[in-house]
């Protein structure tokens, strides 16, 4: 291999894409599932970040500028997010920070056109409760700007997928377990086991590119070098799903410490985020814990009351690889990213991707990819930023869909959201053998032949990972219908035992509900106790794994 | 005049209770608000948590036979007359569920089909329904220990099952309603022979016919389907919400017209007792239920009877969890009594809430605090109303009768 890449999230996927693009022999470990940790974990949102332009302007114009491109390549994973901020009335000095707050995102309005954004409005509280009936309080107004909602996911695996296609070996639930050197320091190989197989392995490489966010230190530690030569300051960020899309614009308001946080109209949810918190646990398992939900739901409670009465339905939990500082609090730190080059630690070859956010994925890969091209000599230039994602090739229609298969059009418009013109490949499917035209997750909805497509040809192998994938198993029933008839298709695809698709049903299914259950309201405490119920008469909520010993009665 | 009880709650553990009291000559009015766990359980009757006895009976290799029955117990489900029981010591039941499990149960709802007395094959026919892929769940099936141990095989056949076209969209629950009428299930029989016989030239010799929740909802069908057809045939355990649940209101509500009791439909809010009376309060109705004793039956949180307080409820903030109805009864978690909590949010539910394969989860065990079906005086309580409530079916049925007797 000419180069390996550590990290299925946006940062490895999108480095494995360019340099596959660019001729690049690449091969892509990842630990856990692609987009396990901070892609898949992010707010969704590909946005400039007005958040950002007092502390560093210079990524609120990088991320304007790539969130253009990537509306260029992946349309159809895109989705406009108008926000309103209001301002509480609360005497002369709201009103002249209201003024102030109008000249900011009149600064804000000069970045907009590079990702096709909207200029700012000032509204009155008139226009305001008009808009968004739900926010209470004296208003002095609300400024309303534009962003954009992805679904980071979708967007590693449309990454990961066209790296394949390109040529480069992805294997998915594969830890590296070293980074072999040569005695002059060099990079030379790095060793690799499948945590489901338990095979292991050996792969020759020029150069490893550790793209594993919040596991960078750990990375670059099995490289021989100390964690601190790729520290980053891991910041763990909380959010909350509800169960429908609560209003049709994202609320921003301002934690009781100070801190911007909101409620996003997310494709058929509404998410409510995020914390940001100094992180010192194990990354595998992250989680969100009661009081974190609590100082959200509190927060987003005085602008927006009715949250009380939301059905929360689950919350999700990643750490942002943020550069390393030592000092501010953890909202002034930088968004920036940053290429360390270990040679200058005593191991050439061998680079960490620190830093970044999800709206600048694809430059930061460039700017990688670029440095590879310098280390290999390569003539050609990036074109990521040109040539589109698998699906963002052009347009497909989900109506014309739905009539033809004779399926909701509800499930179509899903369908061609996640897959955009690869769409057609999945209704082909359903052409072929009209039962995978039965749903399988009534919440998103997911119909069967999308289930069996992304076991095939999206690098899924287990529940869990077609839940990352379809977003089967994440509405509002945690999976307690559709879990297990997904762990029978996986079983079936993959050629795994049928007990295992049992047994992966019933490890969704309850780490679905860990999840839920920080976010537990009173309303929700009757829900999870049928939920119980119900696992407990279908599927048994112990462990099943000793039950193939169980001899004849 | 014969001493008069009220009795909150019509599941399981309620309904028992009216029958022991019934028997034992008192008056009795049922007071419910609609329906709760029982009615939502989808139609397996255990009398331990049937993956505890499972894994117990792995480790002790000895082989899961049908534990008695108290005498009392079986009386009453005699009386409900909707579950086979089974002979004590016999093998337990083996009930296949939809998510692909064979389990055991003691007993179960009678269109259930039992496949521990099954041997050789058993046809699974092809519906086009979201939940039923006969292929999967025939292959998940058979690959379980019990159908290896046991020789049993399924096998997926084509059968039609939906008698118009517009039956692929309809719910589980309106398609077993059809099958409450006797020219349908004439039907479904004539389906259903016509797919044995085009079986058996492929050497396939089926023992039984397994179908999804789908076999009546006034009352268990799947005897007069198998009468007509010369073999067994029955359901698979559909998820909570299937059919089962509504054949057990039905039966019920045959019970409890046979037995004489009165019903009052209404949610109750509030119980007093002075002196040797209790008085109910029912939500819209001005006339109190007075009695000279109550059982409170009316379930744990799944069943709505136990309510979690939490944020915007300054009243509610004082304790973590509430009974659904204001009665002079004190609340446990497991043995630990649920007192004010430090938190203005309710407790954290975090580590607690969920089981884990060894422990209930703290939603599942708080209730009642009870000496034997005591709570206070003149109130009794049963069923999952009870803090360490009983886990299973056939548990609540116990408490229940003891409640109705001792109240």
């Amino acid at each position: 291999m000419d180069v390996v890449v550590l990290g299925g999230g946006v940062n490895g996927t999108g480095v494995a894409r360019d340099a596959s693009m660019r001729g690049l022999k690449v091969a892509l470990f990842e630990r856990n599932d692609l987009a396990f940790g901070a892609s898949g974990n992010s707010s969704g949102m590909i946005h400039g970040g007005p958040r950002y332009l007092v502390y560093d302007p210079a990524v609120t114009a990088t991320s304007c500028r790539d969130s253009g491109n990537i509306q260029a390549i992946a349309p159809h994973l895109l989705f406009r997010i108008p926000f309103l901020m209001p301002v509480a009335d609360r005497g002369p000095k709201m009103r002249i920070f209201f003024d102030l707050l109008d000249g900011f995102f009149e600064a804000y309005d000069q970045y907009q056109p590079l990702k096709r954004g909207k200029p700012h409005a000032r509204l009155s509280q008139a226009e305001v409760r008009e808009l968004e009936p739900g926010l209470t309080g004296d208003l002095v107004g609300a400024m309303s700007f534009d962003e954009w909602g992805i679904d980071g996911a979708r967007l590693c695996v449309a990454n990961a997928v066209d790296a394949r296609e390109r040529g480069a070996s992805v294997r998915v639930g594969c830890t590296v377990t070293a980074i072999d050197r040569r005695p002059d320091g060099a990079v030379e190989a790095v060793r690799f086991r499948d945590r489901v197989t338990g095979e292991v392995g050996r792969l020759t490489t020029k150069v490893v590119v550790n793209a594993t966010g919040a596991w960078a230190p750990l990375t670059a530690s099995l490289g021989g070098l100390a964690p601190e030569r790729a520290r980053v300051r891991p910041g763990k960020g909380i959010h909350v799903l509800f169960d429908r899309r609560l209003t049709n614009y994202a609320i921003s308001a301002f934690a009781i410490d100070g801190r911007q946080m909101f409620l996003l109209p997310w494709e058929n949810l509404t998410v409510l985020g995020t914390t940001d918190d100094d992180y010192y646990g194990d990354l595998d398992h992250v989680r969100a814990t009661s009081e974190e939900v609590r100082y959200l739901v509190e927060s987003i409670a005085r602008v927006f009351p009715s949250i009380h009465g939301a059905r929360a339905i689950g919350t999700f939990a990643g750490v942002r690889p943020t550069l390393y500082a030592y000092g501010p609090i953890e909202e002034a730190l930088s968004r920036e990213h940053e290429i360390i080059d270990h040679a200058e630690h005593g191991a050439p070859g061998l680079y960490s991707m620190v830093g970044g956010k999800l709206a600048s994925y694809r430059l930061f890969a460039e700017s990688m990819t670029d440095e590879l091209a310098r280390v290999f000599r390569l003539p050609g230039r990036c074109a990521t930023h040109t040539t589109a994602l698998p699906g963002g090739d052009e347009a497909a229609d989900p109506f014309a869909m739905a009539t033809r298969l004779g399926v909701d059009a509800v499930a179509t418009r899903r369908l061609v959201y996640r897959h955009g013109s690869r769409s057609a490949r999945v209704e082909d499917r359903m052409l072929a053998r009209p039962r995978e035209g039965v749903t399988v997750c009534a919440c998103e909805p997911v119909l069967e032949a999308e289930v069996r497509y992304v076991l095939a040809n999206e690098l899924a192998r287990s529940v869990e990972d077609v839940a990352r994938r379809t977003r089967l198993g994440l509405g509002a029933c945690g999976g307690m219908r559709c879990a297990a008839r997904c762990g029978q298709i996986v079983a079936e695809e993959l050629g795994l035992p049928p007990r295992e698709g049992v047994a992966q049903a019933i490890r969704f299914v309850t780490k679905q509900a860990r999840t839920r259950v920080p976010a537990l309201g009173p309303d929700q405490a009757r829900q999870e106790a049928i939920a119980m119920a119900s696992a407990r008469a279908e599927l048994g909520i112990a462990a099943t794994a000793d039950e193939d010993d169980e001899e004849p009665p | 005049m014969s001493r008069s009880i009220v009795i909150v709650g019509a599941g399981l553990a309620g309904l028992a209770a009216a029958f022991s009291a019934r028997r034992a000559g008192r008056s009795v009015t049922v007071v419910s608000a609609g329906a709760g766990a029982t009615a939502l359980a989808p139609g397996a009757v255990d009398d331990v948590p049937w993956e505890r006895a499972a894994s117990a009976a792995r480790v002790a290799r000895v082989p899961l036979v049908r534990r008695p029955l108290a005498v009392d117990v079986a009386a009453f489900a005699d009386a409900l007359g909707l579950w086979s029981i089974g002979d004590d010591g016999a093998d337990v039941a083996r009930i296949a569920t939809v998510a692909g499990v064979i389990r055991p149960a003691r007993a179960h709802d009678r269109a259930l089909l039992d496949l521990s007395t099954i041997r050789g094959v058993v046809i699974v026919p092809r519906a086009p329904r979201a939940a039923w892929d006969a292929d999967a769940l025939a292959a998940t099936w058979g690959a379980s220990p019990f159908a290896r141990a046991q020789g049993l095989r399924f096998h997926a056949a084509e059968a039609a099952l939906l008698r118009h076209k517009g039956e692929r969209g309809i719910g589980e629950l309106d398609l077993a309603a059809r099958h409450d009428e006797g020219d349908r299930l004439d039907w479904l029989a004539a389906r259903l022979r016509e797919a044995l016989v085009r079986e058996a030239p492929r050497g396939v010799d089926a023992a039984a016919v397994l179908l999804g929740p789908w076999l009546g909802l006034a009352a268990p069908r799947a005897e007069a389907l198998s009468a007509r057809l010369g073999l067994s045939v029955g359901e698979a355990l559909g998820g909570v919400g299937s059919a089962a649940g509504l054949r057990f209101e039905a039966a019920r509500d045959r019970l409890l017209a046979s037995l004489g009791v009165d019903v009052v439909v209404g949610r109750a809010t509030r119980l007093e007792v002075e002196g040797a009376r209790v008085a109910l309060t029912v939500h819209g109705k001005s006339d109190l239920v007075v009695g000279d004793a109550c059982v409170i039956a009316c379930g744990g949180v799944a069943g709505g009877g136990i309510v979690y307080a939490g944020a915007g409820a300054p009243d509610r903030a004082r304790a973590a969890f509430a009974l659904s109805l204001d009665a002079p009864v004190d609340l446990a978690i497991g043995g630990v009594r649920v007192d004010v909590t430090s938190s203005l949010n309710g407790p954290d539910l975090d580590e607690t809430a969920w089981p884990t394969p060894g422990a209930e989860g703290a939603l599942e065990r708080v209730g009642v605090r009870c000496d034997g079906a005591r709570a206070a005086p003149g109130i009794c309580a049963a069923g999952a109303a009870v803090a360490d409530r009983p886990r299973t079916a056939l548990e609540a049925v116990a408490a229940g009768l003891r409640a109705g007797r001792e109240a």
